[in-house]
């Protein structure tokens, strides 16, 4: 029998509370306090955490660690020396905002990380609080175009459905959820294992520049913190916090796809994964997954269905669409000829051909056989002519 | 002993007057002809002598020498029977030498001396009138054809005696029949109110037809393909008579007219299966150059159904005709043009299997193989068709709930008052309609409105639309206007020019062509 794979949060250190106490990074000085903690690269998230309940507010732990009390002996030669105001700065010019316990964007499912939560977070472009559903999609950097196509496909319809997609912005998995959410006109959070301003991989600047204007980039690091393989199990752990459910596309063997799916299951948080053949090395993940009991989905539908989603499809056509565009997209609930489509519409069949047109052009909807769809899909890009 | 009398050579579709000169002379009993013979009538030679026989006439048992005159030019087709027999009767003073110089003779004859059914009469029957002769004799069955031809006499004979009987002032013919008249109402089967459904369809075909505009159909089997092109002849503008003239012309020359009243009055629909040579679908022929498919289809409709499975080489040599309205086939024995502006209408499955996009079944096609098969629909050949036309299998739902459709009558009076729009528009230019606008012409001389230069300019962004399918589409979008009678292109014209850009649904053709 497989094992049961839904678990209980449960805290591996019973003398520490959830979140933090009281006023933890409440006022100006407090913040500042955060700011260098939150910069101190030799201290663990869950050692802070137990920390801060020693000390109480920040300011407490900080003084803790500059008098060697705490921490190991970088940390309080760099908290000596820090100056939380040019932290500030660095994050204010790229952009980006800081983010205390204390503050209402610092959101509840934070802390079900009940031994580590974050003790602070750089939050670029729009805030945490006003996020809809957040589903994460996690797998394989190097993945194949199929898991490419399905994450960008499971990406597209959540993004259309109005759910925000979580992931870790790395290539591969990552990388096409995020960009099928954005295509889909939806949002997306991307969490960093790295600085706001050394984005890993390189070429992903573009992609999170794309994310953070209509969703957020967050990292747990301060400005200037190299990416390192040690820190994305961290960054993992916050993927699966922000969201309520975790998708696995592809995964191999021992891969990183893994960890998230620890840190969900450790957070109560459903999981799904999308199977492949049994040879495929990155089906490995997925595969182990469904027999340790969780959810098969064959795609996007499935995924939409179980999380209550789907129904919302069929009502929201973009914004700012002209009149005609709008009732001929409303009632493209199915594959429907140009003729029915004009009829339930109650418009013209040149009008209606001409909203159409002009809807695939927009990449809103496609023809198929001579009937017309929504897209869920992200768009290829056009062919360049020869 | 001499005789002379005039016969008429189809080369093509042309006629060529022929003097035929007998001689009758001391020898063995023999008939010997010269002058450039084609096959069929050197095989003349054993039939003429059973048949002045079979008529109640004498042969000469001498030796007779027959000469077709030029000398030059290759002599072909059964109508040079009649005029060797007659010059033969005419050296041996069988019959009165009154009408011989200004009657044309045509017609082939039987071992009885019956006349039969003759390719060409037509032809023959301009060439005469053109030459300025005041007759011609042809056989009874083509009497209806020659008489479309104005100012001509037309003699029908049952046979050679009733030839002889006439020339001796003891037979009088029967009253020729008058000409077809402009009116003449076309009398087909099909109309357009017969298609369910389908409205986008039928429209298309209507835009088609306004603008003079070849169209790809794509569908699954049962689709209604077939139906839907046998109509296009009905909408499209009325034969004129010179029209009219010149396919009954092409008809005759290829031996399809028979019965009727002797002249096309509907357009043509030529349905050749995909197994068609190259020849039977261009024309030519070893030894007798008959016009092919693409000229019995001349003003009409030429509908390549399954137009992937046509050989390669058939469906190239479309282009010529397609641009020019004609075409020149040259062979060793000689080069001859036929006139075929016609419609295409090609239909093609979506895929392999047929059934990619339907709702109801299942592609069962590998995708490269799928690939493979658009890309063979592609090509020059593609290029010269402006319309595409994805034609979706209906469901009995969707059947059910259409109403019957307009009239093909009613939709070609809009396809005619567009038609003399572009007339005059493009008289200056040569130009009978927006289909066969040139590119560079169409992109100099469609004047758009700002808003639909701009929608045009989105599609060449967000469609990957091509040179040559930006070229397409403003002519298309040009018949739109037109079938408007409006002045500039509008961008809901240019919208609806734009959903016929290709038959895959936006991801097929668009790239490929």
């Amino acid at each position: 029998m497989p094992a049961e794979l839904s678990r209980e949060p449960v805290a591996d250190d019973a003398d520490v509370p959830r979140g933090f106490p009281e006023g933890f990074g409440a006022g100006e000085e407090e913040r500042a306090a955060t700011l260098v903690l939150v910069s101190l690269l030799g201290i663990a998230p869950k050692r802070l955490h137990a920390l801060a309940w020693a000390e109480g507010t920040a300011s407490g732990c900080l003084a803790a660690i500059r008098s060697g009390a705490a921490g190991s002996q970088a940390d309080g030669a760099f908290a000596r020396a820090a100056d939380p105001s040019s932290i500030a700065a660095a994050a204010t010019a790229l952009g980006a905002r800081f983010v205390t316990p204390a503050d209402a964007e610092y959101v509840r499912p934070l802390l079900d990380l009940l031994a580590d939560p974050p003790i602070g977070l750089f939050v670029k472009g729009r805030p945490l609080t006003g996020m809809p559903d957040v589903v994460a999609v996690v797998g394989a950097r190097n993945c194949s175009s199929l898991g490419n196509e399905m994450a960008m496909d499971i990406g597209s319809a959540l993004g259309s459905a109005g759910a925000c997609v979580v992931s870790g912005a790395a290539r591969g998995i990552d990388a096409a959820a995020h960009r099928g959410a954005l295509a889909a006109g939806g949002t997306s959070i991307a969490v960093l294992g790295s600085g706001i301003d050394l984005p890993y991989p390189k070429g992903s600047a573009q992609l999170l520049e794309r994310i953070a204007a209509v969703g957020a980039v967050v990292t747990e690091y301060a400005p200037g913190v190299k990416a390192e393989p040690f820190r994305f199990p961290a960054r993992n752990r916050l993927v699966a916090a922000l969201s309520r459910a975790l998708v696995v596309v592809e995964g191999a063997e021992g891969s990183g796809s893994m960890i998230s799916v620890e840190h969900a299951l450790d957070l109560g948080r459903d999981v799904f994964a999308v199977p492949g053949t049994v040879t495929n090395p990155l089906a490995q993940v997925p595969l182990a997954l469904i027999r340790e009991g969780a959810t098969l989905i064959r795609g996007a539908d499935d995924l939409l269905a179980d999380l209550g989603l789907a129904a919302r499809l069929a009502v929201a056509p973009p914004p700012g669409l002209p009149d005609d565009e709008r009732r001929i997209y409303e009632q493209m609930v199915e594959p429907l000829l140009p003729d029915a489509l004009a009829r339930r519409a109650g418009i013209s069949i040149p009008t209606a051909v001409t909203a159409l047109v002009s809807l695939e052009m927009k990449h809103l909807v496609r023809a198929v056989g001579g009937r017309y769809e929504r897209r869920l899909s992200a768009p290829a890009p056009p062919a360049v002519p020869r | 002993m001499y005789g002379r009398v005039l016969g008429v050579t189809v080369l093509g579709v042309g006629g060529h007057l022929v003097t035929v000169e007998a001689h009758v002379g001391r020898g063995l009993p023999s008939l010997t002809l010269t002058g450039l013979p084609g096959a069929a009538v050197r095989d003349a030679t054993d039939r003429i002598r059973p048949a002045v026989e079979g008529a109640g006439l004498e042969w000469p048992l001498r030796r007779v020498v027959v000469n077709l005159a030029p000398g030059n030019l290759r002599k072909e087709g059964p109508g040079l029977d009649l005029p060797v027999a007659m010059g033969v009767l005419s050296a041996t003073a069988q019959v009165p030498s009154t009408f011989l110089a200004r009657y044309a003779f045509a017609g082939e004859l039987s071992l009885k001396g019956e006349l039969m059914p003759t390719p060409g009469v037509l032809s023959v029957a301009i060439e005469a009138a053109r030459k300025g002769l005041e007759g011609v004799i042809v056989p009874a069955p083509n009497a209806r054809e020659a008489a479309q031809v104005e100012g001509l006499h037309v003699v029908s004979a049952a046979s050679l005696a009733d030839v002889v009987g006439f020339l001796r002032g003891t037979w009088t013919p029967d009253e020729p029949p008058p000409p077809v008249g402009d009116d003449a109402t076309a009398g087909t089967s099909v109309d357009l109110a017969d298609v369910r459904g389908q409205q986008q369809a039928r429209r298309a075909l209507e835009v088609a037809a306004a603008g003079g505009h070849n169209v790809l159909l794509v569908g699954s089997p049962g689709a209604g393909k077939t139906m839907l092109a046998r109509r296009m002849t009905t909408i499209l503008p009325r034969l004129s008579r010179e029209e009219a003239l010149e396919a009954t012309q092409l008809h005759s020359v290829a031996g399809l007219l028979a019965g009727g009243d002797g002249v096309l009055r509907a357009r043509p629909f030529r349905a050749p299966h995909h197994s068609v040579s190259q020849v039977g679908l261009l024309g030519g022929g070893a030894t007798y150059l008959r016009p092919g498919e693409v000229s019995l289809a001349h003003h009409g409709v030429l509908f390549l159904d399954e137009f992937t499975e046509f050989r390669r080489d058939a469906v190239e040599g479309l282009r010529q005709p397609l641009e020019d309205g004609r075409v020149v086939i040259t062979r060793a024995i000689g080069s001859v043009e036929f006139p075929a502006r016609f419609t295409l209408v090609a239909a093609a499955n979506p895929c392999p299997c047929g059934f990619d996009g339907d709702p109801r079944r299942q592609c069962r096609c590998r995708p490269d193989r799928a690939e493979v098969y658009r890309q063979k629909l592609s090509g020059p050949l593609l290029d010269r068709i402006d319309l595409r036309l994805r034609v979706p299998r209906l469901t009995k739902t969707e059947l059910m709930g259409e109403q019957t459709g307009e009239p093909s009558d009613v939709v070609r009076d809009r396809v005619q008052r567009a038609r003399d729009v572009q007339r005059a528009r493009w008289s200056a230019l040569g130009v009978a309609c927006n289909g066969h606008l040139p590119g560079p012409v169409a992109r100099r001389q469609v004047h758009m409105e700002p808003a639909a230069e701009e929608f045009l300019g989105g599609a060449v962004e967000s469609m990957g639309l091509t040179g040559r399918g930006f070229d397409r589409a403003l002519k298309v979008a040009r018949t739109v206007a037109d079938l408007e009678d409006a002045q500039r292109v509008t961008a809901g014209h240019m919208a609806e020019a734009l959903s016929y850009r290709d038959g895959f649904g936006g991801e097929g053709l668009s790239r490929a062509g």
